[in-house]
C-alpha cells in the first residue's frame, strides 16, 4: 500500500510537468481525485481493510492526498498565471509616456475671470449678464452720456445697421445697436430690474473700433461692479478695492484713488496699482480700473431714487489684470491661441 | 494739452516748484501727466561753438567729411561729419567728448572708419532744439565767438508737460485754467490778468466799424461778439511768442493767426479772425441752407448740412461756427483790416459739426467742452492788447455784441454733513470752506449747510455731489478711510449661465480640451461658410474698422478649426479645442438672438505619431459631449432631437443637427466638411460639437433633486431584433420599441429601460432592410417578475412592432 502510494505521487508530480491549460489541468485533476482516479479508488480500499490496519493507511493516504493537492494548487497557480499573461500581454515599460493627450486647460482669461470674480464673491457680489448688442440708451444714454456729450468722443464705437434687430435688446426708441463699449450696460439691466440692495459683478465682452496692437484689441474683458445701497459711501468703495488688490497682487500691493471722469460716476477715480512683485513693472503706480460714486443721474434714469439710495462702482480690463499677473507682454497672445501660449497657464 | 512750465509761471508763482513736483500734483487733481519733455536746449557745458576751417572728402568713405574744426582753445580739432550743408568758415555747435547728447549718447573720442574724431558737429534736432533743416545747425549769420558755451546763445531749457484733459475740464485746455489747479493744489497766489483793452461794449456797428451789421439767428449761438481792428501789418510775430507757440505744439505762422492761437492757448477760448475786406456787408450766425457749401482753409470743400450752425456774410458761409474758418475769407500777407469774432457756441452742436465733417481742431476740441462764456470778452480783449503791441493795428471802436453769455456763475446749496455723509468720514465744515476758498469758489453758511458760488469756468460743477468730488479733490483722496467688507446678501446668486459657463469650461478642461478664444468680429467668408448668403447680410457691422472684422460670428467652430490649423502649422501638436462665448444667429421672425455657444473640436487622429495607437474621437464621441452639455445646463438629453446635417460647416453624412424646439437649443456635431478642414491645412478628419443656448435656456433654477424609491427586486430582460427598411431613423424605432414595452407592461409593472445593442444590414438581409435590436428591461416594484410575465409583455411588444409597415421580427 505504502509503496503504491509513493508510486501514485511521483506518477502525479511527473505528470503535472505536462499539464498547461486549464483543460489539461481538469482531465489531470480528474484521474487522481475524480470519482475513477487512483487517490480515489485507494481511498475507496480503506473498506476492505482491518480495524488495526486503518489508522495506518489513514495516515499514509492523507500525506498522499496532501501532496496531491499541494500540486493541484501549484498546477492552479501556474495557469492562472499563463491566462492572466494571456489575457494582459507583455510586461509594459512603466517608463514609456502615455500615448494620450495632456490634461486640457482654462484659457487664462477664464483663469483671471473666475480668481476676479471669486474674490468679489466673497464681498457678497454675485454674478450678472446682459446682451453684447446693446441698444445706445443703455450703453450710454442711461449712463448719463447723451449724444452729443465729448465722453462719447472717449471711446470709438461700433454699430449695428438699422435694419438689424436684436432679439435681447430690443430698442426703446429709435436709437441705435451698437457692440456695447463696457459692460456697463449690465449696471443699467440690473437696476431697471431689481430692487436695492444688491451687489453684482458683471464680467463679459466689450468691443471697441480700435487697431489691434500690442495694447488694443477689437474686443477685450471687462469686469465691472455695482454695490447700490443706502449709504453707500466712498470710504465702501475704498475697503473694497483694498481687498481686491490685497487679494490679486497679494498683501504688498498699493492702491492710490486718482482723480478723473466718468459721465456715470461722481465723483470719479482712476486706481492706481503699485506692487513690488509685478516684474518690470513693479513699484510703480499702474492705472487698473476706473470707478467712483454712481451719479445721482444715473441713478434716476434708472429709475431708482437717488435720495433714498447710493452706490459705488468699479470696471476693470480683465486682459491688463491677466498681463500683470502673468507677466504678459502683448494683448494679442490672448486670442492667437497658439498652445505654446495657452498651455502655459495648464 | 501742452503745458509750458515757463508758460505756466506767468499766471502763478512757480519759484521753488520743479516740473517733477507739478507731475507728481497735477494727476492726483486729475490731470494726467504723460510726459514731461525738455523743450529748448538742455544744460549742456560741453557744447560749444566752433568754426569749420577746412574740410576734405573721407578716404574711406563717400559719405563722409574729415573736417578740421576750432573751437577756439589754441589747437584746430579734427571730427568726422556726415552732413553735407556747410561750407568752409561755417560757425556750427560742438559736442566735446565727454558731452551727453539728449538721447543719452556720450560722445568719445573715436574713429570713424578709420579716421580720428575728436568730437561732434550737432544739428537741431541732435540738440533736443526739434527738427530744423537737414544737416548741421548752422550759427554764421549769429556771429557767436569761438569756444562759446551754446547754452550762452539759447534761453534757459523749459519744461513741457503733456496732460490728458479729461471732457469735463474744458477749463483746463488753457493755461489760466491749469494755473488756477495748481495754485489751488499748491496753496499759491493766481497773478492777475493784465489786459489794456478797455471792457466796453456796444450794441450795434458804428461808422467806423469794417461790418455793417452783426448778428445770430442759430439757436446754437446765443453769444457772438466782433470788432475792427484796421491797418493791421502782417508779418512774423516775436520770438517769444513763436516759442510759446512752439513749446505748446503750434507751428507759428503770422502774428495775425499766431495771437488768435497764443489767447487760445493762454485762456482757452478759441476766437476767428477775418479779413475784413472779403467780407460782405456783415456777418450773420445762422443755420446752413439747402446746397451751401464751404471750402475749409485746410482746403477741404464741404457740403454744409442743412440746419448747422455756421457764421456767414451776406452772401454765403464763411466759417463752420466754432470749427474752421473758409478760405475765402480768412488772413493772407495782403491783409490789413481784420475782423476779430469772440463766441460762444453750444458744445454740442460743434460737436456733431465738427465730427460729422470730419476734422478736429484746436477750436472744436475747446467749444465742444464748453468754454466759460465769462471769459469771450476777456479774450477778445486780450488779443486786441496783442494786435495793438506786435501788428500796430489801431481798434476801432468797443466790440460789437449780440446775445449774452449762455450762463453765469452757479450758486449750489450744500446741504450740512453731505460731504461727510459721501465721503463714510466726518469732515469738519472749516476744512470745507477753506478748500472751495482755495479753488476760488464763494461760500457762505447757510440755514441749513453752506451756499457755495461756483465761477462759470467750472461748467461740471452743479450740484451738490460735484463738490464732493472737488471736496476730495483737494482734501487728498489718501484720506478716505477704508471700510470694512460688509456680510452677504442671503437669497443672491450668480446668474446661472455665468455658473453653467464655468462648470462647462472645467469639464471640457478635464476631458483633455484647451480653450481657446478668438474675436467676434470675422469676416464676411466665415459666415457664408457657417449661414450662407442671408446671414452675411444679417451679421454684417455697420461700420466695420477693416475687411478682416467686418461680421459678428455665428459660431465658435471656425475659429476653432483655424486654431488647430495654427498650431498644427507651429507643430505645437494640438488635440482638443474648445471655446466658450456668444455668437449671434439670425432668427425666423427676421430678429437675431444671442445665444452662449459651447464648441468643441478635435482632431479624429493624434496629429502626431505614438508608439501605442489608440481608437479614433468620432462623430459619437462628439455626440456624447453634447448630450452631456446640455444635461449640465438642465436640458434633459431626452429633450433632445438629431437630425441629419447636410451642408455648411458639416460633412454629409457624418454629422447631425440637434435641437430642442421648447428651448431653442441648436446645435450640431460629428465630423467637419471635409474639403474645408483641408484648405485648413488639416490632414485627416476633424470632429467637432457646438451647442447653442439661448439666455432663456437658463431662466430657471435647477430643479432640486427629490428621492424616488426603487425595486429592490431583480428586473426581466429580453431581446427584440426589429428589421426595418433601410431608410427608417434610428430613433423611430427606438420610441416604437419604447412605446410597445411600456404598453406591453400594463399597470401591472414597468418599462424601466431599453437600448439599442446592435445594429445591422449585409448578408442574410433582405436588400433594402437593416435590423435593430434592443434590450427591453421590466421590473416589478414590490415583487420578482415571472418568466411567463416577461414572455406575455414580449408577446405584445412582438405583435405591436409587427403592426408596422414593412416592419418584421428578426426570429
Amino acid at each position: 500500500m505504502q509503496t503504491q502510494l509513493a508510486q501514485l505521487v511521483a506518477t502525479a508530480t511527473q505528470e503535472a510537468a505536462a499539464v498547461s491549460t486549464r483543460a489539461e489541468m481538469e482531465a489531470y485533476k480528474a484521474r487522481i481525485v475524480g470519482p475513477n482516479g487512483s487517490l480515489t479508488a485507494v481511498m475507496k480500499s480503506m473498506a476492505t481493510l482491518s480495524k488495526e490496519e486503518r489508522p495506518v493507511v489513514g495516515k499514509l493516504i492523507n500525506e498522499a492526498k496532501k501532496a496531491v493537492e499541494e500540486i493541484l494548487a501549484a498546477l492552479q497557480q501556474k495557469i492562472e498565471n499563463s491566462e492572466i499573461g494571456a489575457a494582459l500581454g507583455a510586461a509594459v515599460d512603466p517608463t514609456l509616456t502615455s500615448p494620450d493627450a495632456a490634461a486640457g486647460s482654462l484659457h487664462p482669461l477664464t483663469r483671471t475671470r473666475e480668481r476676479i470674480l471669486t474674490t468679489f464673491r466673497k464681498l457678497g457680489f454675485t454674478v450678472a449678464e446682459g446682451p453684447e448688442i446693446e441698444t445706445e440708451w443703455h450703453c450710454f444714454d442711461a449712463l448719463n452720456t447723451p449724444p452729443d456729450h465729448p465722453a462719447r468722443d472717449m471711446q470709438d464705437t461700433l454699430y449695428m445697421p438699422k435694419s438689424f434687430r436684436s432679439a435681447d435688446a430690443p430698442r426703446r426708441g429709435e436709437e441705435a445697436l451698437v457692440l456695447r463699449t463696457h459692460t456697463s450696460s449690465v449696471q443699467v439691466r440690473t437696476m431697471l430690474t431689481r430692487k436695492p440692495p444688491f451687489r453684482i459683478v458683471a464680467p463679459g465682452r466689450c468691443f471697441r473700433r480700435d487697431a489691434v496692437d500690442a495694447t488694443h484689441s477689437a474686443n477685450f474683458h471687462q469686469v465691472e461692479g455695482l454695490w447700490i445701497d443706502k449709504n453707500v459711501t466712498l470710504a465702501d468703495l475704498r475697503g473694497v478695492l483694498d481687498f481686491f488688490v490685497k487679494e490679486t497682487f497679494g498683501a504688498d500691493a498699493e492702491i492710490r484713488l486718482r482723480p478723473s471722469f466718468f459721465p456715470f460716476t461722481e465723483p470719479s477715480f482712476e486706481m492706481d496699482l503699485r506692487s513690488p512683485n509685478l516684474g518690470r513693472l513693479s513699484n510703480r503706480w499702474l492705472e487698473i480700473m476706473g470707478c467712483g460714486l454712481v451719479d445721482p443721474k444715473v441713478l434716476e434714469l434708472c429709475e431708482i431714487d437717488s435720495k433714498e439710495y447710493s452706490g459705488l462702482a468699479f470696471g476693470l480690463g480683465l486682459e491688463r489684470i491677466a498681463m500683470l499677473i502673468h507677466g504678459i507682454d502683448d494683448i494679442r497672445h490672448f486670442y492667437n491661441n497658439d498652445l505654446r501660449f495657452l498651455r502655459q497657464f495648464a | 494739452m501742452k503745458v509750458s512750465f515757463q508758460a505756466l509761471s506767468r499766471h502763478v508763482e512757480l519759484s521753488g516748484v520743479t516740473p517733477e513736483r507739478l507731475a507728481e500734483v497735477l494727476p492726483m487733481l486729475g490731470l494726467e501727466v504723460e510726459s514731461i519733455q525738455t523743450f529748448g536746449l538742455a544744460p549742456m557745458p560741453l557744447v560749444v561753438v566752433g568754426e569749420i576751417l577746412s574740410f576734405e572728402k573721407h578716404p574711406k568713405a563717400d559719405r563722409l567729411s574729415v573736417c578740421q574744426v576750432d573751437v577756439g582753445d589754441g589747437k584746430p580739432r579734427q571730427i568726422v561729419c556726415g552732413a553735407k550743408n556747410f561750407k568752409a568758415n561755417d560757425r556750427v555747435p560742438v559736442a566735446l567728448p565727454g558731452t551727453v547728447m539728449p538721447g543719452g549718447f556720450e560722445i568719445k573720442v573715436s574713429k570713424l572708419r578709420e579716421v580720428d574724431s575728436m568730437g561732434m558737429m550737432c544739428s537741431s534736432e541732435e540738440l533736443g532744439l526739434g527738427k530744423g533743416e537737414d544737416g548741421l545747425l548752422i550759427l554764421t549769420p549769429q556771429k557767436p565767438a569761438l569756444g562759446t558755451p551754446l547754452n550762452k546763445l539759447y534761453g534757459a531749457p523749459d519744461a513741457v508737460l503733456e496732460i490728458s484733459v479729461t471732457p469735463n475740464r474744458g477749463d483746463c485746455l488753457g493755461l489760466r485754467g491749469v494755473a488756477r489747479e495748481v495754485a489751488a493744489a499748491l496753496g499759491l497766489e493766481l497773478k492777475p490778468l493784465k489786459i489794456k483793452t478797455a471792457a466796453d461794449l456796444a450794441a450795434a456797428p458804428s461808422a467806423k466799424d469794417a461790418f455793417k451789421f452783426v448778428r445770430s439767428t442759430s439757436e446754437f449761438c446765443p453769444y457772438y461778439t466782433l470788432r475792427t481792428l484796421r491797418n493791421v501789418k502782417v508779418g512774423p510775430s516775436p520770438d517769444w511768442m513763436r516759442r510759446d507757440l512752439e513749446a505748446a505744439g503750434l507751428r507759428p505762422i503770422n502774428n495775425v493767426v499766431d495771437i488768435t492761437n497764443w489767447v487760445l492757448i493762454e485762456l482757452g477760448q478759441p476766437l476767428h479772425a477775418f479779413d475784413a475786406k472779403k467780407v460782405r456787408e456783415g456777418i450773420e450766425v445762422r443755420a446752413a441752407k439747402v446746397g451751401e457749401t464751404l471750402t475749409l482753409l485746410d482746403g477741404k470743400k464741404i457740403n454744409l448740412e442743412v440746419g448747422s450752425c455756421i457764421v456767414a456774410d451776406a452772401e454765403r458761409a464763411l466759417v463752420l461756427a466754432g470749427v474752421m474758418g473758409g478760405v475765402e475769407s480768412g488772413v493772407t500777407a495782403e491783409t490789413t483790416d481784420i475782423l476779430l469774432e469772440a463766441a460762444w457756441f453750444r458744445p454740442g452742436e460743434v460737436r456733431r459739426v465738427a465730427r460729422r465733417a470730419g476734422v478736429s481742431t484746436d477750436s472744436s476740441h475747446r467749444f465742444a467742452r464748453d468754454v466759460d462764456p465769462a471769459g469771450v470778452e476777456l479774450a477778445s480783449r486780450l488779443a486786441t492788447d496783442l494786435f495793438i503791441e506786435l501788428a500796430g493795428a489801431q481798434e476801432v471802436g468797443p466790440a460789437v455784441v449780440v446775445g449774452k453769455p449762455p450762463r453765469a456763475d452757479v450758486t449750489i446749496e450744500l446741504p450740512a454733513g453731505f460731504i461727510s455723509a459721501k465721503l463714510g468720514a466726518v469732515i469738519d465744515d472749516k476744512q470745507v470752506e477753506a478748500i472751495f476758498t482755495r479753488l476760488g469758489f464763494k461760500v457762505s453758511s447757510s440755514a441749513k449747510g453752506f451756499s457755495v458760488v461756483v465761477p462759470s469756468y467750472r461748467s461740471d460743477v452743479t450740484r451738490p455731489i460735484d463738490l464732493v468730488e472737488e471736496f476730495i479733490r483737494l482734501h487728498g483722496s489718501e484720506k478716505i478711510p477704508a471700510s470694512r467688507p460688509v456680510a452677504p446678501l442671503p437669497g443672491d446668486s450668480d446668474t446661472r449661465s455665468s455658473t453653467f459657463t464655468h462648470e462647462a469650461a472645467l469639464r471640457l478642461a478635464g476631458a483633455g480640451f484647451t480653450e481657446c478664444c478668438h474675436y467676434t468680429l470675422r469676416d464676411a467668408s466665415e459666415i457664408e461658410r457657417t449661414l450662407g448668403a442671408s446671414g452675411v447680410t444679417q451679421l454684417a457691422l455697420e461700420n466695420p474698422l477693416t475687411a478682416e472684422q467686418s461680421h459678428i460670428r455665428a459660431s465658435l467652430i471656425p475659429g476653432l478649426a483655424s486654431a488647430l490649423a495654427l498650431n498644427v502649422s507651429v507643430h505645437a501638436n494640438p488635440r482638443g479645442l474648445f471655446e466658450i462665448g456668444v455668437v449671434f444667429r439670425p432668427q425666423a421672425d427676421g430678429s437675431v438672438r444671442e445665444f452662449l455657444s459651447v464648441a468643441l473640436l478635435t482632431s479624429a487622429e493624434p496629429v502626431v505619431r505614438s508608439w501605442k495607437s489608440r481608437e479614433a474621437f468620432d462623430a459619437l464621441r462628439a455626440q456624447r459631449f453634447v448630450s452631456d452639455l446640455t444635461s449640465l445646463a438642465g436640458i434633459a438629453s431626452s429633450r433632445l432631437s438629431f437630425t441629419a446635417a447636410e451642408s455648411g460647416l458639416w460633412q454629409e453624412g457624418h454629422a447631425s443637427l440637434l435641437a430642442d424646439r421648447g428651448r431653442s437649443v441648436e446645435g450640431g456635431c460629428g465630423i467637419l466638411d471635409l474639403r474645408w478642414t483641408r484648405q485648413l491645412g488639416i490632414k485627416g478628419s476633424v470632429v467637432a460639437a457646438e451647442v447653442f443656448f439661448p439666455r432663456a435656456a437658463f431662466g430657471e433654477a435647477l430643479r432640486t433633486p427629490r428621492f424616488e424609491a426603487f425595486s429592490s427586486f431583480p428586473p426581466a430582460t429580453r431581446d427584440v431584433a426589429v428589421i426595418v427598411p433601410s431608410g427608417v431613423v434610428a430613433s423611430e424605432v427606438h420610441s416604437r420599441v419604447q412605446q410597445a414595452a411600456a404598453k406591453a407592461a400594463g399597470k401591472d409593472f414597468a418599462l424601466e429601460a431599453i437600448h439599442c445593442f446592435d445594429v445591422f444590414s449585409g448578408p442574410g438581409m433582405a436588400e433594402g432592410t437593416k435590423s435593430l435590436a434592443f434590450e427591453i428591461r421590466w421590473r416589478h416594484e414590490s415583487r420578482t417578475l415571472t418568466d411567463e410575465e416577461a414572455n406575455r409583455a414580449m408577446g405584445v411588444v412582438i405583435a405591436t412592432l409587427e403592426k408596422g409597415a414593412g416592419w418584421t421580427i428578426r426570429k
